[in-house]
This record gives C-alpha cells, sequence and structure tokens, in this order.
C-alpha cells in the first residue's frame, strides 16, 4: 500500500510542483478556452503563450522570494 | 517531417534524463549488494512501464477525440513542462541545488550499507521503485508527445533508444551519469514541452496557429526569454 500511495504522489507530482502555479496555469487555459475561440484574430493562441510565460516569471519570483526570506 | 524529429527530441531527451537517474539508483543497489535482484527489479519495472505506455498509448489514440486529446494532453504538456522549467530556474538562479548523481549515488550506498543485514528484496524494491516512478515520466512524455502528433511509434522509439544508449553507458563506466549536463537538458526539455503543450492545448480549444507547426520554434524562444528574465530578476541583488 505504501508503495501504491509513493506511485500516486509521484503520478500527481508529474504535473504539480507548486499547487498555487499549477492552479493559476489551469486557469490561464480555461480562461482562453473560453476566451480565445471567439475572438477570430490571426495569432491570438499567442495570448496564451505570453499569459503562461508571465506566470512563469512572477511564480518562479515568488519561490525565490520565500526561499530566500 | 519537422513534427516527427520534434516528437522524437522530446522522447529522447526526456527519456534520458530520466534514466540517468533511474540508472543511479540502480548502480548503487547493483554495485553494493550484487546483481541479480536489482536487474530483476528493473526488467520487473521495465515490463510494467511497457504495459501502461500499450494500454494508456491505444485506449487515447482510439478512443478520445482529437481535439479533446489535444485539450487534455496539451493542458497536461503544459503543466509537466512548466514544472521542470520552473525548477530548472530556479536551479539556474542558485535558489536550489542543482541535481547531482554522484551525491544521489552516495547517499543510495549509505543507505544501503545501513540495511546490509536484511534480505536482498530491498534490492529489488529499491531497482524496481527507483525505475518505476522515475519511468513514469518517461511513459507520460512519450505517451503525450506521441499520441497528440500522431506519431506514437517515433516518440516510442525515442523513448527507448534513450533508455539504451543510458543502459550502455552505465554498463561501460559502471559508475553514474554525473557528466551529463541533466540540468541543463531538463532546461531543454522544459521548454519544449511547455512549447508543445501550449500549441496542442490551443488547437485543442479550436484555435489555430499562424505559421502552424512552426509556431512552436517562436513559442520555444518566448519561453526561453520568460526563464532567463526570471534568472535575471532572482539574481539582481536587491532581490528579496
Amino acid at each position: 500500500m505504501k508503495w501504491l500511495g509513493a506511485a500516486a504522489s509521484e503520478v500527481i507530482g508529474l504535473f504539480v510542483g507548486d499547487w498555487v502555479q499549477s492552479g493559476v496555469s489551469v486557469a490561464i487555459l480555461a480562461a482562453a478556452w473560453l476566451a480565445l475561440p471567439r475572438l477570430h484574430v490571426e495569432g491570438v493562441a499567442y495570448v496564451l503563450a505570453v499569459a503562461l510565460a508571465v506566470q512563469l516569471i512572477l511564480a518562479t519570483a515568488a519561490e525565490a522570494r520565500r526561499k530566500k526570506a | 517531417m519537422g513534427a516527427q524529429l520534434l516528437t522524437f527530441g522530446a522522447a529522447f531527451l526526456g527519456s534520458a534524463v530520466e534514466s540517468v537517474e533511474a540508472l543511479t539508483i540502480v548502480l548503487a543497489v547493483g554495485l553494493t549488494r550484487g546483481w541479480r535482484a536489482p536487474l530483476l527489479g528493473t526488467l520487473s519495472a521495465l515490463g510494467l512501464l511497457a504495459l501502461l505506455v500499450a494500454i494508456f498509448g491505444q485506449l487515447i489514440v482510439t478512443r478520445v477525440p482529437e481535439l479533446t486529446l489535444k485539450l487534455i494532453i496539451g493542458t497536461l504538456i503544459v503543466l509537466f513542462g512548466l514544472r521542470w522549467l520552473h525548477k530548472a530556474v530556479l536551479r539556474s538562479a542558485g535558489v536550489i541545488a542543482m541535481h547531482d548523481e554522484n551525491r544521489a549515488y552516495a547517499q543510495t550506498v549509505e543507505s544501503l550499507r545501513a540495511d546490509h543485514e536484511k534480505t536482498d528484496w530491498i534490492g529489488f524494491t529499491l531497482a524496481l521503485k527507483g525505475v518505476f516512478l522515475e519511468g513514469l515520466e518517461v511513459v507520460f512524455i512519450v505517451i503525450a508527445v506521441g499520441g497528440t502528433s500522431g506519431g506514437m511509434g517515433v516518440a516510442v522509439a525515442g523513448g527507448l533508444l534513450a533508455m539504451l544508449v543510458v543502459a550502455i553507458a552505465g554498463v561501460i563506466i559502471r559508475r553514474p551519469l554525473a557528466q551529463v549536463p541533466e540540468n541543463t537538458l531538463k532546461y531543454a526539455v522544459g521548454i519544449i514541452l511547455t512549447s508543445v503543450g501550449t500549441f496542442w492545448a490551443a488547437e485543442g480549444m479550436g484555435v489555430s496557429w499562424p505559421l502552424d507547426f512552426v509556431s512552436i520554434v517562436g513559442l520555444a524562444a518566448l519561453y526561453f526569454l520568460a526563464s532567463r528574465v526570471a534568472i535575471g530578476l532572482i539574481r539582481r541583488p536587491a532581490f528579496a
């Protein structure tokens, strides 16, 4: 059972390092899923990438700040 | 051709990184307690992993509609890639320690010496668990990049070739592959996976990319730039 538990947490750990960061990423993807298909603008998909990139910068900076404090 | 190369490359690099980590565990067990049990453990884990690829690979390719598959797998690849990229940024900025195979090897050997009086189930279990848990990431990468691009065979080939190369290198040098630039590889794979995941997720939402598949290069450049900005920001003396 312990081994199964370790496997389960490993599977979750594949996708979630920091719950807040993962939550924000999912929220960004969900918002994009709702909004982007309605905007018929060439290149609008890059909005999703830019949002995820900004999220990466903010999340790593926040974690670094926590670890240095 | 480009898509196949990217699928192969992502599967190969991701599998190579995880195989190096699994090899460290198997070497530590084998050189400390003998080879029979860890090799059996490794083979059992590889069998389980192959079963997972066969079951889930087949299910995903045959049962899930294409757009849904792209959206779900794309989302999972984004989460997976961002986790690697997040760690790579913190490592490059010096916030967390670089992964060190020599240290991981020494820690495993030390823990095995302490348990030397127990039966060799420990050698079997440690190898099985180590290879299986590290291999789960390989399975995910192979299924994700292979399932969404329609190149499952190419992805499986990339994953298997990486495991083979690492295993041969391990047999030849008989110590952890500490010279492999593992942290740099993880950084690169993190960027590739996040880019591919973003591409598939958006396609799954029904949004098209201006240059179709070539857009992944632009996405990789964007995520690389973002990671360098994050590293630069964290390294600033005034940052706290």
